[in-house]
Formats: C-alpha cells, sequence, structure tokens
C-alpha cells in the first residue's frame, strides 16, 4: 500500500472519529469565536489602524485555537495504546505525519471558514471582495502551522506536561511562518492584491513544501523515539 | 519464521530491565514467558514488538530486522489497541486495511462469528467489556496472521469460552509454522499449551528448555517464584 493510500485511510478514520466525538472541532471553534470577542471589547481600535492590525489579531486566534487542536491531536491514539497498534504494522510512518497534518488542516480550515468572516464583522473591515485572497494566504500560513505542529505534537506526545511543552517548542519555530503571513495579509489590505506580496508568498509556500518533506522523511524517528 | 536474539539488553536509565539475552525459536515453538512481576517480560515483548529499541543486542526474523519484518508481528494487548469510537467491524476493517490484508465483509463477519462477536458486530468497541475487546484482538490477529504473535497477560479478562477459544486459536497458529510468545502468570495453563519455557528474573534469562514431561528442572528453576500459601 503506497504513502498516499495509508495517508487516505488514517485520514478517514481520523475525521469519522471526529465526526462521532466532535470533541476537537467544538473546542476550536468556540475558543476561537470567544477569543474574537475579547478582542473586539479589548481594542477600542480607530478605523483607521484596524486594517493594519487585523492580521495580526487574526493570527493570535488562529494560534491559541490552532494549539488547542493539536493537544488533542495524538488523543486518540494515545488511548488504548492505539499508537502502539499503528507502529505495529507495516505502516510508513510518513503517512501517519500526512493524515495528521491533514486532518489538523482540515480542522483550522473549517474554524477559519466561521473566523475571518465573523472577524471582518467584528471590527466593521469594508474590504469584503479581498476575503477570497486574504483565506488563499491564510491557507497557505495555516498549512505550515500544522505542518510544524504535528512535528511539535508528536515530539512532545510522551512527554510530561506536554500541554505547556507543546506551544513553548512551536510558537518559535512559527515565527518565520507566522511573520510571513501577517506581512502578506498587511500587503493584501494595503494594495488590494497580492501582486506585491510575492516575496512574503514565495517563503510560505517554500516553508510549507519544506517542511511536508521533511516530516515525511524524519517521522519514522520522531513517533518512535 | 525463525526468531534470533543476541545479548539483548535495555536499560530505563540507570536500571537495567534486560540483560545479555539470547534466545533461538524454531518456526512453530510456542513459548511461555515466566518470572515474577519486574522480571522483565513486558519489556522483552516490546523489544520482540519493535514499540521500544533495544540498548544493545540484536533482534532477527527470519535473518531481518525488527524494521524489516513489520506487519509480520502481532502484539495481542487483551484490552488495548482498539480504537474505543469505531465499531467492533470497522476496527476489524481498518487494522487489516493498515496491514495491506483488506478482507471482503463475509470475512470479517466469519472472523466475528469464531470469537462469538457476530451480534455486537456494529457497536462501538468502547462498549464492550475488556473480555469481548480480547475477542476482537483474537479476530483481528486471526485474520492478520502474523508469523511472530506475542500475548501480553491474555488471561486475566477471559472466561472459560474465552480461554478455550484463545487456546484452540493459539495451537491452530503454531501448527502453521509461525511462532508464539505468551507473557502469563497462569504458569499452569502457560506450560500446558507451550512447547518451551523461558524464566525471566531480574531482566535475565534463568531458564530456557524445551517442554518435557516430567520437568524436575523446570519446577526447582520456577519453584521460588510460586506463592507459598501463608497468611
Amino acid at each position: 500500500m503506497n504513502l498516499l493510500r495509508q495517508a487516505y485511510l488514517l485520514l478517514c478514520k481520523d475525521l469519522l472519529l471526529e465526526l462521532r466525538r466532535r470533541d476537537s472541532l467544538l473546542t476550536m471553534f468556540f475558543f476561537g469565536t470567544l477569543l474574537l470577542f475579547v478582542f473586539h471589547f479589548a481594542f477600542d481600535l480607530p478605523p483607521d489602524k484596524i486594517g493594519e492590525l487585523a492580521p495580526a489579531l487574526l493570527w493570535l486566534a488562529f494560534l491559541f485555537t490552532g494549539t488547542l487542536g493539536l493537544a488533542q491531536l495524538f488523543q486518540a491514539e494515545r488511548d488504548n495504546h492505539c499508537l502502539d497498534a499503528l507502529l505495529l504494522s507495516p505502516l510508513d510512518r510518513g503517512a501517519l505525519f500526512l493524515a495528521k497534518t491533514g486532518f489538523n488542516f482540515i480542522l483550522m480550515f473549517l474554524v477559519e471558514l466561521v473566523v475571518i468572516p465573523l472577524f471582518w464583522i467584528l471590527f466593521n473591515l469594508p474590504a469584503w471582495n479581498l476575503i477570497p485572497q486574504l483565506f488563499l494566504v491564510t491557507l497557505l500560513g495555516t498549512l505550515g502551522f500544522c505542518v510544524l505542529g504535528t512535528i511539535t505534537a508528536a515530539i512532545t506526545l510522551r512527554a510530561r506536561g506536554r500541554e505547556l511543552l507543546l506551544p513553548l517548542v512551536l510558537f518559535p519555530l512559527m515565527i518565520p511562518v507566522i511573520l510571513a503571513t501577517i506581512r502578506c495579509m498587511e500587503t493584501v489590505l494595503k494594495t488590494g492584491g497580492v501582486a506585491d506580496a510575492m516575496g512574503w508568498l514565495r517563503m510560505l509556500i517554500g516553508f510549507d513544501v519544506i517542511f511536508i518533506t521533511i516530516g515525511v522523511l524524519i517521522f519514522d524517528s520522531v513517533i518512535e523515539s | 519464521m525463525r526468531l534470533t536474539v543476541k545479548q539483548l539488553a535495555k536499560a530505563y536509565g540507570y536500571l537495567w530491565a534486560l540483560r545479555q539475552l539470547d534466545l533461538e525459536l524454531a518456526p512453530g515453538e510456542f513459548v511461555a514467558l515466566l518470572g515474577p512481576n519486574g522480571a522483565g517480560k513486558t519489556t522483552f515483548l516490546k523489544l520482540l514488538a519493535g514499540l521500544t529499541a533495544p540498548s544493545s543486542g540484536t533482534i532477527e526474523l527470519d535473518g531481518a530486522s525488527v524494521a524489516g519484518a513489520r506487519g509480520q508481528i502481532g502484539l495481542l494487548a487483551p484490552a488495548d489497541h482498539l480504537y474505543d469510537q469505531l465499531t467492533v467491524r470497522e476496527n476489524l476493517r481498518f487494522f487489516t486495511a493498515l496491514h495491506g490484508k483488506a478482507h471482503g465483509d463475509n470475512e470479517l463477519a466469519a472472523a466475528l462469528d469464531a470469537v462469538g462477536l457476530s451480534a455486537r458486530a456494529g457497536e462501538y468497541a468502547g462498549n464492550l467489556s475488556a473480555g469481548m475487546k480480547c475477542r476482537l484482538s483474537i479476530a483481528k490477529w486471526r485474520l492478520l496472521d502474523p508469523g511472530l504473535l506475542l500475548l501480553d497477560e491474555p488471561y486475566g479478562v477471559l472466561d472459560g469460552s474465552g480461554v478455550d477459544l484463545l487456546e484452540e486459536f493459539l495451537r491452530q497458529h503454531c501448527a502453521k509454522g509461525h511462532i508464539v510468545i505468551m507473557a502469563s502468570h497462569h504458569v499452569s495453563r502457560a506450560v500446558n499449551l507451550c512447547s518451551r519455557a523461558v524464566v525471566l528474573h531480574q531482566g535475565r534469562l534463568s531458564f530456557n528448555e524445551p517442554k518435557q514431561s516430567p520437568w524436575p528442572s523446570f519446577d526447582r528453576a520456577f519453584g521460588d517464584f510460586l506463592p507459598r500459601g501463608g497468611l
């Protein structure tokens, strides 16, 4: 069975479990929405400053929300020692990495589908026509977050206090992705297009491709250590 | 399948869980892995399964490393290794597909029928008792048919008919030329089934002999670990 078929099998299993439990998605959704309301009431921003701060605030919400999801990423495998059952099989460990990254990406995408329009409404941002382009940038950033997050979640899987350790390890590693995504979004909001942000966009794509490749190659050592 | 273990050792920090363990098993052997608590039985099974790396030494299955023999090694953990939120049938389907041995509905139904779980095929595995989960694990490994099957204390959760079912499955499994290694504290049952007994004590191999009848050397080796019966 090849890598992608194995990854698809594992992804279907994770989606089915999430569909039945709904704990990760609901927690992430409510936490993300709650953060937006907190930001809305905490920051009394003048209309000309909102555009500058919007990407950073939005990504702050995604970071915290996504970290919640990552903390739950291997929960099904921790229960009943199911990770051992997976590791006993001839499964390519890279497939497990792809499946977990894909699963987390789908959860974050669903949360972002709600959170981004809600952010626009709460902060009364005018440029609704820019949402598709901002979504594209956000998805590239989200993919980077999920790729690095899956590797980090696997590294901290057997650690004591892993919920605490996870963001401490992940956030510094995430700086290039966050920086590139926020700068990209700022440029889109300022200029109305992605043309001027191609440098940052290339950096994001490069980051995603490099870390997906690294993840597939090293996940064997990461998950079995 | 032939299993060769050479100078196997495993340390957790400064504590040696296993030391200088050598073992050679021929196809079709059934090994009763015995010893007191903390002797290193579970560590040995985990090393054989490739779930933990040895500190030194090698394990070879037909000349291949454990990593190279993945899919040929099974670990029957009585109430573990099942997804609670998948149904009984889905668990079987998922794990057989994962091992690249996808089976049709009829084969899955036959495997469940053989362990008395056909009526509960649509229930979540999480709703099953530990004994039922163990039966499901038996069905899983019956379908996957590994060359080396490891069992860690399977008797504790099974009722009478479950024990019969397990023992019949293990006999059939060995008859195919596969190796079975069962760690258990139910000495009489394990010895009754086995073709060889291996006793671990404080991480060292203290006894390793093929079964004989009578077996005075085993009685002497294992006598120290039997309960005294006093209050």
